[in-house]
C-alpha cells in the first residue's frame, strides 16, 4: 500500500459505500466473551454452505451488552434488524431463514426503536 | 419479499409467554382479512419499551402502538397495515433518543480495517486539520465547541491545549489516557475496541494543535483486545502515511506508542501516569507544576482522555459549531455512560448532555431488571455520589451533578434499587479506594482506612451515633489535604450518602436494623413460638450452641452467642425461625 497523500485520502472519502448484503457480529470483549466466536464461526461457515451471497464481518460494541452476542443483518428486501443473545442455534436459523427465505427469525430481534434505524 | 414486517412485543412484566399468544391471534386475523400476502410477523425479543402492554411496531414506516388490547387487532390490520393509516390513540411516545459521536462507528464498522473508518468519514477531521486550518483555528474550533474532558475532572480540553502551546519545551507529548479503573465503568475499553482509529486521529490532530510530535496510549494491561486493535490501527495508520514522516504528504510529522499500565487504580490520575510511563512506580505528585508545563520528562504534556479524544476528529470534521449546537449550558455535546447495576438493559448508552437522568435509567435502562423501585443511581464510580430517586428529573450535566454532590466522572452510572443498602454500597466503594490508594500521603492511607472501620462497625451493629460526626469529619480532612484526586474524591460517596439517606444510616446505628437484609452482622434470628413444633432440629444444628432450651419449655435464640449463619433457618421444617 503506498503512502497516501491529501489527493488519495480525499478519493477514498469520497468512494461509494461497498453495497450487498451483510451480516456484523459485535466482537468486542463483551461479545466475544458471551460467545460471539463460535456465532461469527458459525455464521461464515453457513455461508459458504448455502453459497449466500452475503459478508460476514466483525464489529465493535453496539451498545446493548445486555444481549451480547448481537448479530446485525442487512439483507436488500427486509429491515435491517438486530438479533440479540445469538447462539449456534439462533446464527444457523439467521442464515437459513432470515438470508436464505427471507424470513424474520423468532424472539431473538431487539428493535428498539430509532436507535436501531441507524 | 415482505411489504411490510409487524414486530410484537408483549412488555408487561406480569405474563411474559403472552407474546406468543398475540402472535397467535394476530396472524390469525390478518389470514380472516386476507392480508397475510407479503406481511412478516414475528415476536421480538426487545422493542424498546417496557412495561406498556403489547407493543406493536409496524415497518418499514416505524409506527409504534403501546398497550394493545385483542379488540385493537383489527383495526391496526385494516387502518395501519392494509392503508397505512396512523391510529393516534394508540401511538406510542417515542423512546428517549441516543446520539452517537464517540461511538459513531462501534459496531459499524470493522475495528482493524482503516478502509472501513474512512469510508466513514474517518480521517477527514485531519485532512482538515492539516490543510485547512492554523494550530490556533483548531484550538479555537474545540474551544467553540466547549469539548470538555470526559475522563473525570471536566476541564475544557482547547484550554489544556492552549496551556501545551504556550509553554516552552524541546518537544511536547500528548498522551491519551486509557487507564480506566472505575467500577463499572467501561466506555474506553469499547471505543478503543470498536473503533481505535478515532481516539487516534483525535491524538494526531491534538499533536498538531499544540506542536507535539509524539503520542502515547497508556492503556491499562487488563485490556488485551483493546491493546491488539490499537496495536493494528497504528501498524495500518503508518501503513498509510496517517503516522510518521510527513502525514498525507504535508510538513506535519508525527508517531504513537503504547505503554501498558499494570492495573493500579491511581495511575489515572494524570501525575502518576506520568510517573509510571516513566518507568518508575505510580506515585502522584503535587501540582503545580501541571503536565502541560512539566509533563512527561519535563516536557509539556497534555493529558486527555479516550473519549475526548474520539470526540475531536467530528468536532473538526464538522465544526465546533455542530458540537456546541448538542448538550446543555456549559455543557456540550454528548456522554457515554455505562449502565449497570440492577437495570435491566445494561450496557453503553450515549446521550445529549442534558438529557434527564430518568430517561436514561427508564427509557433507555428500560427500568430495575426485578421490577422493584429505583432507590438511587450512583455516578462517578469510587470518585462520585449518590443521586436519589427524588432527583432523577435532572438533566446531566457537569455542573447539576456536582450541585447534587456526585460528579460526571468517566460516566458509569450504576443503578441501585429498594435491595440496595447505602451503608453496604458505601462500604465497597470505600474499600476498593483503601485498596488502590498508593499509600503516598497521610490523609488518604490513614483517613479511608480509619472511614471504613466506623462503615464495617456500622454494618455489624456496632456503630454509636458519633460515628456519622467523625465520618463527615475525616471526610473533610481527606478531601482538603489528600495529595491527588483519588483520596479528594474517595469520601464523596460516603459524604453523598449521608446527605441523602442519613435515615438509613441512623437506623443501622440506633435501630440497630438494616431493611435491606444486606447488613449481614445486622440480622436477628428469632424462633417464632406460635410454628414452633419443639423438634429440636434448630438445636441440635446449631453450630454455636446459642439455642438453648429443652422439648417442655420450648427454644429460643440467645442473640449474644448467634453467629447468624442461618442454620437453624434452614432445618426447621415448619418455617418458625423468623429472619428480620
Amino acid at each position: 500500500m503506498p503512502k497516501l497523500d491529501k489527493a488519495a485520502l480525499e478519493k477514498m472519502l469520497s468512494a461509494r459505500p461497498a453495497g450487498g448484503d451483510w451480516i456484523k457480529v459485535g466482537m468486542s470483549t463483551c461479545g466475544l466473551a458471551a460467545g460471539a466466536q463460535e456465532v461469527y464461526d458459525t455464521l461464515v461457515a453457513e455461508a459458504k454452505l448455502l453459497n449466500a451471497a452475503v459478508r460476514v464481518e466483525k464489529c465493535g460494541c453496539l451498545g446493548m451488552c445486555y444481549a451480547e452476542p448481537l448479530v446485525e443483518v442487512c439483507v436488500s428486501g427486509m429491515p435491517r434488524v438486530i438479533y440479540g443473545k445469538v447462539d449456534k442455534a439462533a446464527a444457523m436459523r439467521i442464515m437459513e431463514r432470515h438470508v436464505a427465505a427471507h424470513e424474520l427469525v423468532d424472539g431473538h430481534i431487539i428493535h428498539r426503536g430509532e436507535r436501531d434505524a441507524r | 419479499m415482505p411489504d411490510k414486517t409487524i414486530l410484537l412485543k408483549y412488555t408487561s412484566q406480569d405474563a411474559p409467554a403472552r407474546t406468543k399468544e398475540f402472535l397467535g391471534l394476530f396472524t390469525a386475523a390478518l389470514r380472516e382479512l386476507d392480508a397475510l400476502e407479503g406481511v412478516n410477523i414475528t415476536g421480538v425479543e426487545d422493542i424498546g419499551l417496557y412495561d406498556d402492554g403489547l407493543v406493536v411496531r409496524i415497518l418499514p414506516e416505524g409506527i409504534t402502538y403501546r398497550n394493545v388490547q385483542e379488540g385493537d387487532i383489527r383495526r391496526i390490520i385494516e387502518l395501519t397495515v392494509k392503508k397505512g393509516q396512523i391510529i393516534k390513540e394508540l401511538l406510542a411516545k417515542p423512546a428517549a433518543k441516543e446520539t452517537r459521536v464517540a461511538l459513531r462507528n462501534c459496531g459499524a464498522i470493522d475495528p482493524d480495517r482503516i478502509e472501513d473508518y474512512i469510508a466513514a468519514g474517518g480521517y477527514a477531521g485531519l485532512k482538515r486539520a492539516l490543510f485547512e486550518l492554523k494550530p490556533d483555528d483548531i484550538i479555537a474550533e474545540v474551544m467553540k465547541a466547549g469539548l470538555r474532558g470526559r475522563g473525570g475532572g471536566g476541564f475544557p480540553t482547547a484550554n489544556k491545549w492552549q496551556l501545551a502551546r504556550k509553554a516552552q519545551g524541546a518537544r511536547k507529548f500528548i498522551i491519551c489516557n486509557a487507564d480506566e479503573g472505575d467500577p463499572g465503568a467501561y466506555m474506553d475499553r469499547s471505543i478503543l475496541e470498536g473503533d481505535p482509529h478515532s481516539v487516534l486521529e483525535g491524538m494526531i490532530i491534538a499533536g498538531l494543535a499544540f506542536g507535539a510530535s509524539q503520542g502515547i496510549f497508556y492503556v491499562r494491561a487488563e485490556y488485551p483486545l483493546a491493546v491488539e486493535r490499537v496495536e493494528k490501527a497504528i501498524a495500518a495508520a503508518r501503513e498509510y502515511g496517517l503516522l510518521g514522516e510527513r502525514i498525507l504528504g504535508g510538513a506535519f510529522s508525527f508517531d504513537v506508542d503504547i505503554r501498558l499500565g499494570a492495573g493500579a487504580f491511581v495511575c489515572g490520575e494524570e501525575t502518576a501516569l506520568l510517573a509510571s510511563v516513566e518507568g518508575r512506580r505510580g506515585y502522584p505528585r503535587p501540582r503545580p507544576p501541571y503536565p502541560t508545563d512539566h509533563g512527561l520528562w519535563g516536557y509539556p504534556t497534555v493529558i486527555n482522555n479516550v473519549e475526548t479524544l474520539a470526540n475531536v476528529p467530528p468536532i473538526i470534521a464538522k465544526g465546533g459549531g455542530w458540537f456546541a449546537s448538542m448538550g446543555s449550558g456549559k455543557s456540550t455535546g454528548t456522554k457515554v455512560f455505562a449502565l449497570t447495576g440492577k437495570v435491566r438493559n445494561s450496557g453503553l448508552v450515549e446521550v445529549e448532555m442534558g438529557v434527564p437522568i430518568r430517561d436514561i435509567v427508564y427509557s433507555l435502562g428500560g427500568g430495575t431488571l426485578s421490577g422493584k423501585a429505583v432507590k438511587a443511581v450512583q455516578t462517578g464510580g469510587p470518585s462520585g455520589g449518590v443521586i436519589p430517586k427524588e432527583h432523577l428529573d435532572t438533566p446531566i450535566t457537569y455542573e447539576n451533578l456536582a450541585q447534587l454532590g456526585s460528579i460526571m466522572g468517566s460516566g458509569g452510572m450504576i443503578v441501585l434499587d429498594e435491595d440496595d443498602c447505602v451503608v453496604d454500597i458505601c462500604k465497597f466503594y470505600l474499600k476498593f479506594c483503601v485498596d488502590e490508594s498508593c499509600g503516598k500521603c497521610a490523609p488518604c492511607r490513614i483517613g479511608g482506612f480509619q472511614m471504613l472501620e466506623i462503615l464495617e462497625r456500622i454494618s455489624e451493629g456496632k456503630g454509636v451515633p458519633e460515628d456519622l460526626p467523625k465520618l463527615h469529619e475525616i471526610a473533610t480532612a481527606m478531601q482538603k489535604a489528600s495529595l491527588c484526586g483519588l483520596g479528594q474524591s474517595a469520601p464523596n460517596p460516603v459524604l453523598s450518602t449521608l446527605r441523602y439517606f442519613e435515615d438509613e444510616y441512623k437506623e443501622h446505628i440506633v435501630s440497630r436494623r438494616c431493611l435491606t437484609g444486606k447488613c449481614k452482622g445486622l440480622l436477628v434470628y428469632a424462633i417464632n413460638q406460635e410454628k414452633c413444633k419443639r423438634c429440636k432440629m434448630c438445636q441440635n444444628n446449631c453450630p454455636a450452641g446459642a439455642i438453648p432450651g429443652d422439648r417442655e419449655k420450648g427454644f429460643v435464640i440467645d442473640a449474644s452467642k448467634c453467629i447468624k449463619c442461618g442454620r437453624c433457618a434452614e432445618v426447621c421444617k415448619f418455617g418458625a425461625v423468623d429472619r428480620r
